[in-house]
Order: structure tokens, then sequence, then C-alpha cells
């Protein structure tokens, strides 16, 4: 099934599928429900391009199997492991990246 | 270039030990300034080997070469347009696809490259085994395995590079391949650019144009609109195929050919039991462990820096001021010697004893602990605190910093990702109550009314930074942004690196902070000897006296502009003007409470708005300063009203 990568438990494992960011979502940030979020990814904002394209660059393309080692406590980052490398990714950021997991 | 003088660059991801490279070649022979223009930091050095003067530049550690940050951008430009004669990339063995990915965009530069296989003995130690021999054939490029540390294969580096350069050796770099229909496109789009004159190469324009790459799209744009509408059409075309951006869809593909390349050359046969290591980052980064951890390094580091600057600045001051009747032989007690003495030598003496003393191991330990790994777990740590003032984790850093100088803090704002972020985190660091204000709280309110006072007046400041961090985050256009950061393995830090960058960040300080000092000095000097004490105390009053409620007989108020050109010297002033050290004679509890506030919340000192300026330019140095000042007295004045209701 498809979850949010910050949806993840501790040491799960899942594939990349996408990197969701919906117009006009300038002012969302925080916990906030996926439904009837855009899953276009044509004319992104450029802060998005930005932000997407780092994570993108640090190996989180789609189709990467990715795993959840530990988040920080107070809806703090992620610690996830990507082909070899350990990565902290803020939880807004984790929130937007779509995976794979077999449950 | 002349004919046995040649240019080298280094490029390579972060913490793949390019910076302890770069100092076994250069020695002691370097330069550290600023790429023209730029906040972005540029290592230069020279470096004589086998009758050849080479110059080595040290780029940026970077992990891709779009425009994600002002590193990518100088680092591509540096790159394409100065032309290195040979870019050597510094790969981090124990993560070689990660780091082949970036190898594979060096190439698309076309630039003549040969590798360093660095950390050999981190990949080693993981169990890694990698035949360089093979990924030498796949890369169409000389691959060096070096462990940095300890020096070797850094000779064979510059060898083969030699090599390279004089061109004793032909060898074909690789054009990493992607899927047909990509290709096709590519193919397209340089064949239009090849007809233009651009400093890039047509094929990585083509590439980087179907990545939706801004800069590029707004260079070509200017030579050639057709040519981006053209690439704009064809990446839609390959949107539609593959169901994912243009972009995504080239660095998947990218990342593909590292992939498979490191499936070819790699073996992994994982320890058995998990390192010493892996033990530490656990521990350190553990939900409930890693705050504890935290706050006990963080505050024994503060303690021991403090213990240690106490001790050698009282002790430099003192040998110091030994000097006085030596210069006031030399240049009498007139107003000449006044002006020596006070202004200039005084100022000196000021940045001595806070340079040496505290600066410095500040900057050693912070580095030791960067190298070290540690720092990106604090900001792992504090990530979500730093949110509640829309920053992330990794601003912590200079805010913990600012606490002991502002300026450091200021300068470590370069960190930060965006031009927004490191705005915002160098404001909150200007509102950190730094050493010199501590001893300002501990010095008059924590002596003379009381300690529970002084630690209120702290809980205070870091409220109001809280808060104005909160208000400055909502009006400051922009995104909030996230935190994404590598946490490399923990390692025992080089030191000569470290003793290196410790230096270079302490001369920086000295140079920017010390002409500022003694004009600073110089000012309050000739205030003094000119007698425009009273006048000014005067012209003050209806803010100081009426507003402030500070003493009207002692020209108390005074201080508090003194105290922008050199803080740590505001008790002293003090002490000077109202004649005793015995503060309590003159002035109420509220009023130095009053005093305090002030002191603590506006501009920490001049030096500081120097490095703003630096950092950000005139305006908003400018604004950030007035602000604060304004801001300071606003508080004064209520929390004087106020506390005249209690007391």
């Amino acid at each position: 099934m498809e979850l949010r990568l910050s949806d993840l438990r501790n040491g799960e494992s899942g594939t990349i599928t996408s990197m969701g960011v919906s117009r006009g979502s300038h002012r969302m940030h925080g916990r906030r429900s996926g439904h009837g979020m855009h899953r276009s990814f044509y004319h992104l904002h450029h802060r998005d391009w930005g932000f997407i394209k780092r994570l993108e660059d640090m190996g989180l393309t789609p189709g990467t199997e990715v795993t959840v080692v530990k988040s920080a406590p107070f809806n703090g980052p992620l610690e996830v492991s990507v082909r070899g490398s350990r990565l902290a990714i803020g939880r807004g950021m984790a929130e937007r990246i779509f995976v794979e997991v077999k449950r | 270039m002349t004919e046995n003088n040649f240019t080298i660059a280094l490029a390579g991801n972060a913490n793949v030990g390019k910076s302890v490279i770069f100092n076994q070649l250069t020695g002691l022979h370097q330069h550290i300034g600023n790429w023209p223009g730029k906040t972005v930091e540029k290592a230069e050095g020279t470096l004589h080997f086998k009758g050849y003067s080479i110059d080595v530049i040290d780029l940026p550690g970077i992990y891709s070469l779009s425009t994600f940050s002002l590193e990518e951008l100088v680092s591509r430009e540096y790159i394409a347009v100065e032309r290195p004669d040979l870019v050597i990339n510094i790969v981090d063995a124990s993560l070689l696809e990660r780091n082949l990915f970036f190898t594979l965009q060096l190439l698309e530069l076309e630039t003549p490259m040969i590798m360093a296989l660095n950390q050999m003995d981190m990949a080693k130690r993981k169990g890694i085994k990698i035949d360089h021999e093979k990924l030498e054939k796949l890369l169409g490029i000389p691959v060096i395995p070096t462990v940095a540390v300890s020096g070797t294969g850094i000779y064979e580096l510059l060898e083969k590079a030699i090599e390279i350069i004089e061109k004793r050796v032909n060898m074909k770099p690789l054009k990493a391949q992607y899927g047909k229909e990509i290709e096709e496109r590519i193919a397209k789009i340089s064949n239009l650019v090849e007809k233009i004159q651009f400093k890039y190469p047509a094929r990585w324009v083509a590439i980087k144009l179907l990545e939706e790459d801004k800069e590029v799209e707004k260079e070509i744009l200017k030579i050639n609109p057709k040519i981006v509408s053209t690439a704009e059409k064809l990446a839609r075309e390959i949107e539609e195929i593959h169901g994912h951006s243009c972009s995504t869809v080239v660095t998947s593909e990218r990342y593909e050919v590292a992939s498979k390349m490191v499936r070819e050359v790699q073996e992994i046969t994982p320890p058995m039991k998990p390192p010493m290591r892996e033990r530490i980052h656990t521990l350190t980064t553990h939900k409930i462990f890693g705050y504890p951890i935290m706050a006990v390094s963080v505050l024994s580091i503060f303690y021991a820096i403090f213990t240690f600057g106490d001790y050698t600045s009282g002790f430099l001051g003192d040998s110091l001021f030994g000097l006085k009747p030596i210069f006031d032989g030399m240049f009498g007690t007139g107003v000449a010697g006044k002006l020596v003495w006070g202004g200039v030598m005084e100022g000196i003496i000021g940045g001595v004893t806070v340079a040496l003393p505290y600066i410095l191991p500040f900057y050693f330990i912070l580095y030791f602990l960067e190298d070290s790994g540690y720092l990106s777990r604090i900001a792992f740590l504090m990530d979500n605190i730093m949110h509640k003032i829309g920053l992330h984790g990794k601003a912590f850093i200079p805010v913990m910093l600012g606490f002991g100088c502002n300026v450091p803090g200021c300068l470590g704002c370069r960190i930060m990702e965006t031009e927004r972020e490191r705005l915002l985190t160098a404001f909150v660091v200007t509102l950190v109550p730094c050493a010199a204000t501590t001893v300002i709280i501990l010095g008059l309110v924590g002596a003379f009314v009381s300690i529970q006072w002084a630690l209120a007046l702290y809980i205070i400041n870091l409220l109001i930074i809280f808060l104005l961090g909160r208000l400055a985050f909502k009006a400051l256009p922009g995104e909030p942004t996230a935190l994404i950061m590598e946490m490399h393995d923990y390692r025992v830090p080089h030191l000569k690196t470290v003793l290196k960058q410790t230096w270079f960040r302490l001369w920086e300080f000295i140079k920017m902070a010390f002409p500022l000092i003694i004009v600073g000095s110089l000012v309050i000097k000739m205030i003094e000897i000119l007698n425009l004490l009273e006048p000014i105390a005067n012209v003050l009053s209806p803010v100081t006296v009426t507003w402030l409620g500070m003493p009207a007989e002692y020209p108390i108020g005074i201080t508090l502009i003194f105290g922008v050109l050199r803080k740590e010297l505001t008790l002293i002033m003090l002490a000077t003007l109202v004649g005793t050290t015995n503060f309590a004679e003159v002035m109420t509890p509220v009023q130095m409470i009053v005093f305090t506030l002030v002191a603590m919340l506006y501009i920490p000192c001049i030096a500081t708005i120097a490095a703003l300026v630096r950092e950000f330019g005139w305006k908003k140095a400018w604004f950030i300063t007035v602000f604060e000042i304004v801001f300071a007295i606003l508080v004064g004045g209520i929390a004087f009203r106020l506390l005249m209701l209690v007391y």
C-alpha cells in the first residue's frame, strides 16, 4: 500500500513512488492529510523544485528503497537510510514523500 | 598559463575528506576568501611538485550541480568558465553510489578529470571492497585510491594529475547514457545549443534544460528563447512517457547509471557486530538519552571555554596593560598619548582579550565537533525546537555560537541553504546574549540585585528571541524550509585540518573585528578628550532619564551608547563614569535591571554590525540594527514602568 514516508514505523522500508507537492501549498505546513492533494508535477513552484531536486540529488528518486531508521521525538525529523547513506529529513519534507510498503 | 603553472580544482560531496586532501596538498600556502560577490567560501593554495607550480582551488562540498544552493552554482560556473586544467573528484569509497552520481555530473561538464577514491580505510572497516581498476575502465578517467588522513596515495594522485595535464596518457571519459527517448531529445536540443555561443558544453546545457534548471533557462532565454521553449516541449513529452517530471526522470536515470556501476565494482561483507561508531550514533540520537548527552556536552564546552577564557583573558589583559608606562614614555600623557594608548592600544587589548581566550577555543571545538560528526546529530535533535521559530535544526549551530560571540554566530549562518534562512538565523543570533552580555547580566544584576533576577533576565531574553523569531518568520516572505542533511559516520577528526580551519576563522575574525574595535575605542576617547560626555548625555536624557528611568545625576545612559561600540566595556565604563564599582550606590535595583535589559536586547556591538553588513549588505544590516535598538529602548521603558509597580 502507498503511505507517506513519515507514516512508516521505525525500521520499516518502502519504495519511493513519488514526491507529492500541491500547487499553492505555501501556507501548508505542519500536519495535514493528503486527501485531495494534487499529484501534478507540472509547473512546480521554484522553491518546491529546489527541495524536491535536493532530495533526489541525495538519492531519493522514484523506485529507490528507503528505510526509516527512527524519528526524533515530538514530531522531529526522520533518520532514513538510502543508497547506503544516512540522512536526516525534516518531517514536513517526509510527509511529501510517498512510498509503497508491504504490510 | 605559463609552461609549468597549472590550476587544479578539488570537487566532491561534503564530508569526503576534501579539505584534508586540500591541506595535504597545499600545507601552509593557503588563502581563504570569498568567491567574488558571493558569500561562499573560496579556499586557494599553491603547491610545488617536480618543478611545477600548481594552484589548488578547493570547491565547496556539494551533492549535485543543480542550483539548489549558491555553492553548487559557484562550483559549476568555476569549472565551466574558469576552466581549470584539471578537476580532482574526491570520492568517499564507503558511499560510492551517491558520490558517483556527482562524478557523472562532473563528467558532463567535459573537463579533464581524475578521481581520488578516498576514505579507503573507512570503506574497508565497513566491509566494502572496490575494484578500482575496473572503476577506472568504466569511468574512463584515472582512479587513485587514497587515505587522506594518513597521506596514502596523495603522491600518486599528484603524479597522475601531472600526467593528465601534460596529456601523456590518453583516456576517453565516459559519457553517461540515458534512456533512448531522453538521448534523442538531448541530441535535438544540443544541436540547437551548438549554434549559439555559450560557456557550457552543448550536451550539458541540453540536459540541464530538460532538468528545468532555472539558471540555465534564464541565460539561454537571453540568447535564443526558442531553444528554451523547444526544450520545454520536449520535457513535457518525456513527462508523458514516464509519468514523472522530466527533472526527476533525468536524476533517476543518472542514479541508475551510478548504481549499475557500483554493482559491477563493489562487494560488501558487512561486519558481524555493529561497530562502535554505530553504537555512539544510536546513543547520541536516542530519543531519551540524546538530549541529556547533548546538554551535558554543550554545557561542559561552554563551562570549559569560559573558565579557560576568563583566566587567559585576565592574564593577557594584565600583561598588556603592563605596557602602559612604556607607551606613556613614548607618546607622553597629552592628547596624542591618550589617543594612542586609550584609543588604539586599549582597542587592541580589548580585541586580543576576546579573540584569543574565547573565540579561538570556540572555533577549535566547533570544527572538532563538526568534523567528528556530532554537530549534525545536534541539528537532528534540535530540528523540532528550531522549527518553532521557523528555522530548522542546522540553525541551532550558529545560534549556539552566538552565545559565545555574535560575530562567529553571524558568519556561521552560511550553513543555512537559502538567503531567507540565513537572514532569519542571523537575526535570531544577534538577539542571543553573548559572553559580554552575560558579563553585564551577572556583573550588574547578578551581583547587586539577585542571582534569581539575573536568571530571570536570561529567560526573558530567550522568550523574546522565541517571539521575535516567530514574528520575523511570519513577516519574511517565502516558504518554511525543511531539514535535509547528511549524518556522516562518526570519525576521529583530523587534527591538522581542524587546527587550520580554526586559524583561518580566527584570522577572519581579527581582520573584521579589530579595525572596528579600534575605531570604537578612538571614538570613545575622542568624546572623553573633547568633553562631549555631558552634552551628549543631555541630548539623550529624554530617552535615558525620562523614558528608561536612569539616574539623572550620572551620565549612565551614555554607556549604553558606548556599548554598541564595545559591549565588553559597558561595565568598566559605567564604573569610570560613576567613580565606583559598587553600583548599588548609584543605581536602584530597578534601574540596574532596566539597564541590563536594554544592553541585552540591542545590537551586540559594532563588530556584529560589520559581520551583518558583510553577509547581507548595508540595508539589511542597518534594518536589524535600528530595529533592535528601538526595540530594546521600547522594552526597557515598559519594563521600567512595570517594575516600578512591583518595587
